[in-house]
C-alpha cells in the first residue's frame, strides 16, 4: 500500500469513519472541512510516528506539513528522505 | 430591566469609526480591515437587508467561522434592527435547518466552503441564503443556484439616513443555541441592554485599550468569542484572526510577530500552547492580559500559564445565558486562590443556594443563581426551558460550588448531566437522541468522562436488539452524518441493559464507575 493509500484511508477511517474513497479529496483541508481538530491532529502525529517511523517537531506542525492528505504525504516523503 | 433607550455597542463602535478611521480593526491572513472599512461594510450589510425586506425584530442568520465578513454582518443586522442568530459551524444539517426554522430566520448567511453547508440550499427552507464568499470563490456545484454573493453586498450603496445607534434595552440583539436537542432547542436570548451591561463589567476589570492587538482563536458564535468581538471593538483594538489551535506553534509564532498583547482561550488552548507552542522561543514581552475561560483549567496548567505570563492571567467564569461573562479573579489574587474562578464582575450578583433556595453558609456547596443586567431575557420560543432557568429575576445556573469567606467562588461540577468538552457545552439527551435512531439500538446512554485535555470526553452505553452486534464505525458515522464532530462518543460500548432506578431514571454514575470513573 502506497503512503497516500495508508493516510488517506487513516483517515477516512479515524475521522470520517467510512471506506468510501470518495469522502475526501487529497486536496481538502482538514481544517476547512472540519474534519479534524486540534486534538485529533495530536492523533494524526502519533499515527505518522507510529505507522512511518518519523518524528514531528513541534515547529513541523503547520498547515504545509499537516492540513491535507497531499501535504501529508509530501512531509512523509521529505522526513524519510532526510 | 427597563424598555428604556439605550445607547448600544453600535454606538461605542461608531465613536472608535470616527476617532480611528484607518487603523486596523480585523486583521486576517494579508487582509487588513480598518474601523471605517468595517463600518462601511455594515452599513452596506444594513443597506442590503432593508432592501430584502428585513424589519425591527426579524432574525439574521450567520453561519461562518470567524472573518470580517462576520462582524460586518453582526453590526450590519443590529444597525437593520434585526436580531442576530449567530450557528456554531461545526454543526451539522440536521441542527442548521432545525435552528434556521426555530428562530424563523428571514436571512442567512453563509460561508459555502465547508462542504456541510454546500447542502444548504438544497434544504426546503424558509431562509434566503447569502454567501459571504465573493461569487467566483462560491464552489463548483453552487455556481449556477443564483445565490446572492457578497459582491451584491458590496456593491449596496451606504444607507444616507444616519445609523440607529439607540435601541430599546430589552430589544433582542442576539439568539445564541446552546444545548438544546431537537425537539427542545434552547436559543439563548441575549439583548441590546444585556450586551451593553456585559461589555461595561468586562472592561471595568481587564486591561483592554485603544490600540490593543488582540489575537484571537475562540468562535465569535460562542458566547466567549463574542464578548472577545465587542470588548475589543468598544475600546479601538484590533483583532487579529486565528481560527484554530490545531497549528499551535503557528499561534506562538503569531504572538510574536503581529506584536500581539492580548490573548484568550480555553483550557485546552493553553494545554496545547504550552506543549507544544515551544513559547520560550517566542518573544511574548508585549502581552499585557491572558484570558481564561470556558471550563476549570488543571492547576499544573495554571501553574505553568503563571510561569510563563506571571501577573497578567485572568481567570474568568461565565454563561451563555449570562450574555458572556460573570466572574474574575485578579491577577495579583491568582496564587493566593489558585482553583477559584475569582469574585463577581461588576453590576453581577451571585448567591449560592440550598435546593430548598436557602442561602449556603461560607464553603458550603450548593448551586449558584446570577442575578444582573447581563442575565438573558430567556429562551426564544421556549417557554418550558425559560421557566426552569430564569426565575424571579434570577438565573439557575446548574453549576454547582461554594463561596470562601474573602467571597471567591469556587466550582464544583453541575447539577444536570451535561457534558462539558473543550469549551462546548453538551447535552446527552443530544447524543442519545440521534444514536437511538440506529435500528439495532434498544437504548443507550450517554456520559462524560474524564479527559487530560477536554476536561470530559464522551462515552455512549448501548444496548443492542437481540440478535445485533455492535458496529462502532457505524454509530460513528451516524454521529458524524448528523451531530457536530465534537459531539462523536470517543467510546462506544456495548451492555446487556442499563442500570436504572425503579422509577426508569438512568443510573449514569454507575456506568462512569464502569469506565473507571470515580462516582
Amino acid at each position: 500500500m502506497s503512503s497516500k493509500d495508508k493516510v488517506k484511508n487513516y483517515i477516512l477511517e479515524n475521522y470520517l469513519f467510512t471506506d468510501d474513497q470518495s469522502a475526501l479529496n487529497d486536496g481538502d483541508s482538514f481544517l476547512e472541512q472540519g474534519i479534524i481538530d486540534s486534538t485529533g491532529i495530536l492523533e494524526v502525529i502519533f499515527f505518522l510516528e507510529e505507522e512511518f517511523g518519523i518524528s514531528v517537531a513541534d515547529e513541523e506542525m503547520v498547515p504545509e506539513n499537516l492540513d491535507s492528505v497531499n501535504n501529508l504525504v509530501k512531509f512523509i516523503e521529505t522526513k524519510s528522505a532526510a | 430591566m427597563t424598555d428604556c433607550q439605550i445607547s448600544t455597542v453600535l454606538a461605542s463602535i461608531q465613536i472608535r469609526v470616527e476617532e480611528l478611521g484607518d487603523a486596523p480593526c480585523i486583521v486576517t491572513g494579508d487582509q487588513r480591515v480598518s474601523y471605517q472599512e468595517l463600518w462601511g461594510l455594515a452599513r452596506r450589510v444594513e443597506g442590503f437587508l432593508k432592501q430584502k425586506g428585513v424589519q425591527a425584530g426579524d432574525r439574521v442568520a450567520l453561519i461562518t467561522d470567524n472573518c470580517p465578513q462576520y462582524a460586518a454582518v453582526f453590526y450590519g443586522a443590529l444597525l437593520a434592527g434585526a436580531a442576530v442568530v449567530p450557528m456554531n459551524t461545526s454543526a451539522k444539517m440536521r441542527d442548521f435547518a432545525n435552528w434556521l426554522a426555530h428562530s424563523g430566520a428571514k436571512v442567512a448567511f453563509v460561508d459555502f466552503v465547508p462542504r456541510e453547508l454546500q447542502k444548504l440550499p438544497a434544504e426546503q427552507l424558509g431562509t434566503a441564503l447569502v454567501a459571504i464568499n465573493e461569487r467566483e470563490a462560491l464552489p463548483g456545484p453552487l455556481q449556477d443556484l443564483g445565490l446572492s454573493c457578497w459582491d451584491d453586498v458590496l456593491a449596496q450603496n451606504v444607507p444616507e439616513t444616519a445609523p440607529e445607534v439607540q435601541r430599546g434595552a430589552d430589544e433582542l440583539a442576539c439568539i445564541i443555541y446552546t444545548s438544546g436537542t431537537t425537539g427542545n432547542p434552547k436559543g439563548v436570548m441575549i439583548s441590546h441592554g444585556n450586551l451593553v451591561a456585559n461589555v461595561k463589567s468586562i472592561l471595568a476589570v481587564l486591561p483592554i485599550e485603544q490600540g490593543d492587538r488582540f489575537l484571537n482563536v475562540l468562535p465569535f458564535y460562542y458566547s466567549y468569542g463574542n464578548s472577545v468581538l465587542h470588548t475589543h471593538l468598544v475600546q479601538g483594538a484590533t483583532l487579529v484572526l486565528e481560527n484554530s489551535m490545531m497549528f499551535p506553534n503557528v499561534v506562538a509564532k503569531k504572538l510574536a510577530q503581529e506584536s500581539i498583547t492580548g490573548f484568550a482561550g480555553v483550557p485546552s488552548t493553553f494545554s496545547l500552547l504550552l506543549s507544544r507552542g515551544k513559547l520560550e522561543e517566542h518573544d511574548l514581552s508585549r502581552l499585557r492580559y491572558v484570558l481564561q475561560a470556558g471550563g476549570a483549567m488543571p492547576v499544573p496548567v495554571t501553574q505553568q500559564l503563571l510561569k510563563q505570563f506571571s501577573e497578567h492571567v485572568y481567570v474568568m467564569y461565565g454563561q451563555t445565558e449570562a450574555t458572556a461573562r460573570l466572574t474574575w479573579l485578579p491577577p495579583s489574587r491568582l496564587i493566593e486562590k489558585l482553583g477559584s474562578v475569582g469574585i463577581p464582575i461588576e453590576g453581577v450578583n451571585i448567591q449560592i443556594r440550598h435546593p430548598d433556595g436557602s442561602p449556603c453558609a461560607v464553603g458550603e456547596a450548593g448551586e449558584l443563581f446570577v442575578q444582573g443586567e447581563n442575565v438573558a431575557l430567556g429562551y426564544w420560543d421556549n417557554e418550558v426551558a425559560t421557566a426552569g432557568t430564569f426565575i424571579d429575576g434570577w438565573l439557575k445556573t446548574g453549576d454547582l460550588g461554594y463561596k470562601d469567606s474573602d467571597g471567591f467562588i469556587y466550582l464544583k461540577g453541575r447539577r444536570s448531566d451535561m457534558i462539558k468538552s473543550g469549551a462546548n457545552r453538551i447535552s446527552p439527551l443530544e447524543i442519545e437522541e440521534v444514536i437511538v435512531e440506529l435500528p439495532n439500538v434498544e437504548e443507550v446512554a450517554v456520559i462524560g468522562i474524564a479527559d487530560e485535555m477536554l476536561g470530559q470526553s464522551i462515552a455512549a452505553f448501548l444496548v443492542l436488539k437481540q440478535g445485533s452486534s455492535l458496529d462502532v464505525r457505524a454509530v460513528k458515522k451516524h454521529c458524524l452524518d448528523n451531530l457536530a464532530s465534537y459531539k462523536i462518543p470517543k467510546q462506544i460500548l456495548q451492555v446487556d441493559a442499563l442500570p436504572k432506578t425503579a422509577s426508569g431514571k438512568v443510573k449514569k454514575h454507575i456506568l462512569a464507575e464502569q469506565v473507571g470513573e470515580k462516582s
